[in-house]
């Protein structure tokens, strides 16, 4: 089924309130409907045709059409098509429905959309800020075309703070973060606890924003950007990179190069092998278990060494341009990959083994932060979060991209939906990575790794890619625009819907199984926050000009050399 | 004035080889971690560096009450050097005839009550989980070692500590099943007296970032780790003291050597199991202590049978 079969059935019942619709391809959909009609249909997609929920954009369209502009995405996995939403907004009091309230996955971003882009979303459950820090003004908002890129806003607030919810009676606050050793990155839960039993808790997150997305669409340039995109997070950076570029190429009719397809998926697969590695360790890192925690880190070094041998890092491979890559893989690599392969293979062999009997893990992790069907698809929670729930869905099979169709891999899936079934999980999709890299070096054409360049891209064409990062589904939305960039680009990292499902997941669960119910996500607080304009110097609020940033770096450069 | 002159001796030798091999030990164990886990590791004298790095700096007073804290810090480290005159290292016990079996279960209940006093005194949320952990494990966990030792009391029928410590599983009229219950109870909770993985719920770095100790740094901190190694060797030596018969070869040196060696072993299978265990959950370690202490009951009920 594709997306005109999807595009019927809609019609066929509900027909009336579509008033535009395109199929820009046969796994693309986009679907134009007025504000009163959205709540209805958001409804059909997500409850009776079984939709997952994406994530939802809100945009600044004044400069073109006049109006803002809502978007909700939409996969149909079964049927491999990614569905966009569209709902216009007046510019002059934008406002839309709220979804939220009926598909919980939406409240992030009905969230964000309000604090970014000042669109409202009318009933809203939970109407707090998500994004902006505690002491920005209200009614500015950062996102929108008249606001630049390096504005710091002079009524800054720094004395004011966030206003939690008052914790249930009879419960303690425990401070988790911002600061924890089993973090790495700035987050705060503001945990309720009752004795050992976390009852229930508030989460406070995006501390690191570095405006990603508005420089995207307001400095950097199209093949600039892979690079940008690739900076959004330390471990998955690659995936990024190539889900923008995917995007990009989709809005603009571009087909990369069939030896870029494959070189893409190989390195979209060591990234995997290298974040289950680190991820198994520091899930044994929490539980206090160092001895797996080194291991994992020795087997999963040689795939670092594999990455800086192809592209020149380790990490950060600055791999992705539109239209192909910049690393080729030559036959040396390729001897050089297959046998790290074997040796990854064979030692992994052994990390499963010792764990797949290991009581002890056993008692910590099972029937520990449980996430249940339920909570899996009313959060849209993903990777392989929803595959140890037993949801059969992964990117790379549902909605193929690069050299996915061309290879053959298992979609590993348990049923205990608990930290166990998610250490299960991983462990056994390096295998599946495994084997992959190897059917693509295998089946790897020779060829161009980068298409002939297009031209000048089209503006005010919408794409959107999504890509089984290591921890879920990446999903990007963009819409292409004028001076060689984006007008709109929108990332949606897989952490930011896992994240959602954290309250449900540690409600009446021990304190000490709150840090491995929120390790076992992988989460990521770097892939939520991207947008922060803002620069706080000695307590006091200073805008770095570029010139500044300028002079000050060369001077840094200067005292160096 | 002899004998009191021979005690004077062996208490400060006692003191004397807490202090400089408990630290050794405390290398040894993360050399052999180190091992285990593919890694290098620091030298073996990395943790006696580690002290005077602690104890030269800065008092840094944090918390609710810094006079509390640094009461509790002095109260843990001199309880636990009080205890090494009570346990025989290659000898007889140096304060042999001076204090009693009591006298040791109090002395070791107290440095675990500092820990208390400690995280109490401090004040901060995870200071405060930490310490309700503690209490906890303690509750259960002190019985065990009351029990061990009234156990032998019972043979010996005394509670002076030289009869007590003299005991080994077979000594006697044969084989006492008793004490190799007991026997097995200790070894299975030596792990825990140590506080060492799979049982640190009390620190638990990743949970609640060290418990008790969070607040403390410095000189106080110094003591604390001081006074966990000291524990290790300790609670090795107590071990050894009631079931690993005495070899007396009449030479102080040797017999010396041989208790250090075995203390050595201990802490190597010490070392290893935590080195391969993932941290039980307060829950689970609670339920474990208590499963224990039946059977230390059971020793018990059996030790008044056989004596």
């Amino acid at each position: 089924m594709g997306s005109h079969d999807i595009l019927n059935k809609i019609r066929e019942n509900y027909g009336t309130s579509i008033t535009r619709a395109d199929i820009p391809a046969d796994n693309r959909l986009l679907v134009f409907v007025h504000p009163d009609s959205l709540k209805v249909l958001a409804n059909i997609l997500f409850r009776d045709l079984d939709a997952r929920y994406c994530v939802g954009i809100g945009m600044d369209d004044r400069p073109y059409s006049g109006d803002f502009i809502v978007v909700h995405d939409f996969a149909f996995d079964k049927e491999n098509v990614l569905l966009s939403l569209i709902v216009p907004a007046s510019a002059s009091d934008p406002r839309v429905p709220c979804i939220s309230d009926t598909i919980p996955a939406a409240n992030w971003s009905e969230r964000e959309m309000r604090d970014l882009v000042g669109i409202t979303a009318e009933g809203c459950p939970n109407p707090k800020r998500l994004v902006l820090p505690d002491g920005w003004p209200e009614g500015l908002h950062p996102l929108r075309k008249d606001i630049s890129w390096n504005y710091v806003p002079e009524s800054f607030d720094d004395t004011k703070t966030y206003p939690f919810d008052d914790p249930p009676p009879g419960t303690t606050v425990v401070p988790f973060g911002p600061f924890h050793p089993t973090l790495d990155e700035p987050s705060h839960f503001r945990l309720y606890v009752e004795g050992e039993f976390v009852r229930g808790c508030e989460y406070r997150g995006f501390m690191v924003h570095r405006g990603i997305e508005k420089l995207a669409d307001s400095v950097m340039t199209y093949n600039e950007i892979p690079m940008l995109a690739e900076r959004i997070c330390g471990i998955c950076g690659c995936v990024h990179s190539v889900t923008y570029a995917q995007a990009i190429e989709q809005a603009a009719a571009i087909k990369p190069t069939p030896r870029a397809e494959f070189i893409r998926s190989i390195m979209l697969e060591i990234e995997r092998l290298h974040s289950h590695a680190l991820w198994v360790g520091l899930a044994a890192h929490i539980l206090g278990f160092d001895t797996l925690f080194m291991q994992s880190f020795r087997i999963r070094e040689p795939v670092m060494w594999l990455a800086e041998k192809i592209t020149g890092n380790r990490k950060t491979y600055a791999l992705c341009l539109i239209g192909g890559v910049r690393w080729d893989i030559t036959a040396e690599l390729g001897a050089e990959i297959k046998e790290v392969l074997d040796q990854i293979e064979r030692e992994w062999k052994g990390v499963f083994d010792a764990v797949k009997g290991d009581r002890n893990i056993m008692a910590r992790s099972k029937g520990v932060g449980v996430a249940d069907k339920k909570l899996v698809k009313d959060f849209s929670l993903l990777g392989p979060v929803a595959r140890a729930s037993g949801m059969n869905i992964d990117v790379r099979r549902d909605h193929p991209y690069a050299a996915y169709d061309k290879v053959e891999f298992n979609v590993i899936t348990q049923e205990g939906g608990d930290v166990w079934s998610r250490i299960v999980v991983r462990i056994l999709e390096v295998f599946e990575s495994i084997k992959i890299i190897r059917q693509c070096l295998e089946k790897m054409p020779q060829g161009p790794i980068q298409a002939e360049p297009a031209g000048e891209l089209p503006a005010g064409r919408i794409g959107t890619s999504s890509v089984e990062a290591p921890r879920g589904e990446a999903h990007h939305f963009a819409v292409t625009g004028e001076g060689n960039r984006p007008r709109r680009w929108r990332v949606r990292a897989p952490t930011y819907q896992n994240l959602q499902g954290i309250p449900a997941m540690i409600k009446d669960q021990r304190l000490a199984d709150m840090t491995i119910s929120l390790g076992s996500i992988d989460p990521c607080f770097s892939c939520t926050d991207r947008l922060e304009i803002l620069d706080l110097r000695t307590g006091e609020i200073r805008l770095w000009s570029q010139e500044e940033l300028v002079r000050s770096t060369a001077k840094i450069r200067r005292r160096r050399s | 004035m002899k004998g009191l002159l021979t005690a004077f001796f062996f208490s400060i030798m006692n003191l004397a080889l807490v202090l400089l091999i408990a630290p050794l030990f405390d290398g040894m164990t993360r050399k052999v971690t180190a091992v285990v886990q593919s890694r290098k590791g620091p030298p073996i004298t990395q943790s006696y560096m580690d002290l005077m790095k602690l104890l030269i700096k800065e008092d840094i007073e944090v918390g609710d009450s810094p006079v509390m804290q640094r009461f509790s810090a002095l109260l843990s480290f001199s309880a636990i050097l009080s205890v090494a005159l009570l346990i025989p290292m290659g000898t007889s016990a140096p304060l042999s005839g001076y204090a009693d079996s009591i006298l040791l279960i109090y002395l070791l209940t107290l440095a675990g009550i500092s820990i208390l006093l400690a995280g109490l005194a401090a004040g901060s949320t995870y200071s405060l989980v930490g310490m309700s952990r503690e209490m906890m494990a303690m509750m259960t966990l002190e019985p065990l070692l009351a029990i061990a030792i009234i156990v032998s009391s019972v043979h010996a029928d005394s509670l002076r500590l030289d009869a007590i410590l003299g005991e080994a599983v077979y000594t006697g009229s044969g084989l006492l099943w008793s004490r190799v219950l007991i026997l097995g109870v200790v070894a299975f909770a030596l792990q825990a007296f140590v506080g060492r993985m799979p049982f640190d719920v009390t620190e638990a770095e990743t949970e609640i970032m060290e418990g008790p100790l969070v607040e403390y740094s410095g000189p106080k901190l110094a003591l604390f780790k001081y006074t966990r190694m000291a524990k290790m060797f300790l609670y090795t030596a107590l071990f050894i003291g009631l079931f690993v018969p005495r070899i007396a070869t009449g030479y102080y040196a040797t017999d010396l050597v041989v208790f250090l060696a075995e203390q050595a072993v201990l802490v190597l299978i010490v070392t290893v199991i935590a080195a391969t265990h993932a941290r039980y959950r307060i829950d689970q370690v609670v339920r474990y202590y208590a499963m224990l202490f039946v059977f230390a009951l059971l020793a018990l009920l059996l030790a008044v049978f056989e004596s």
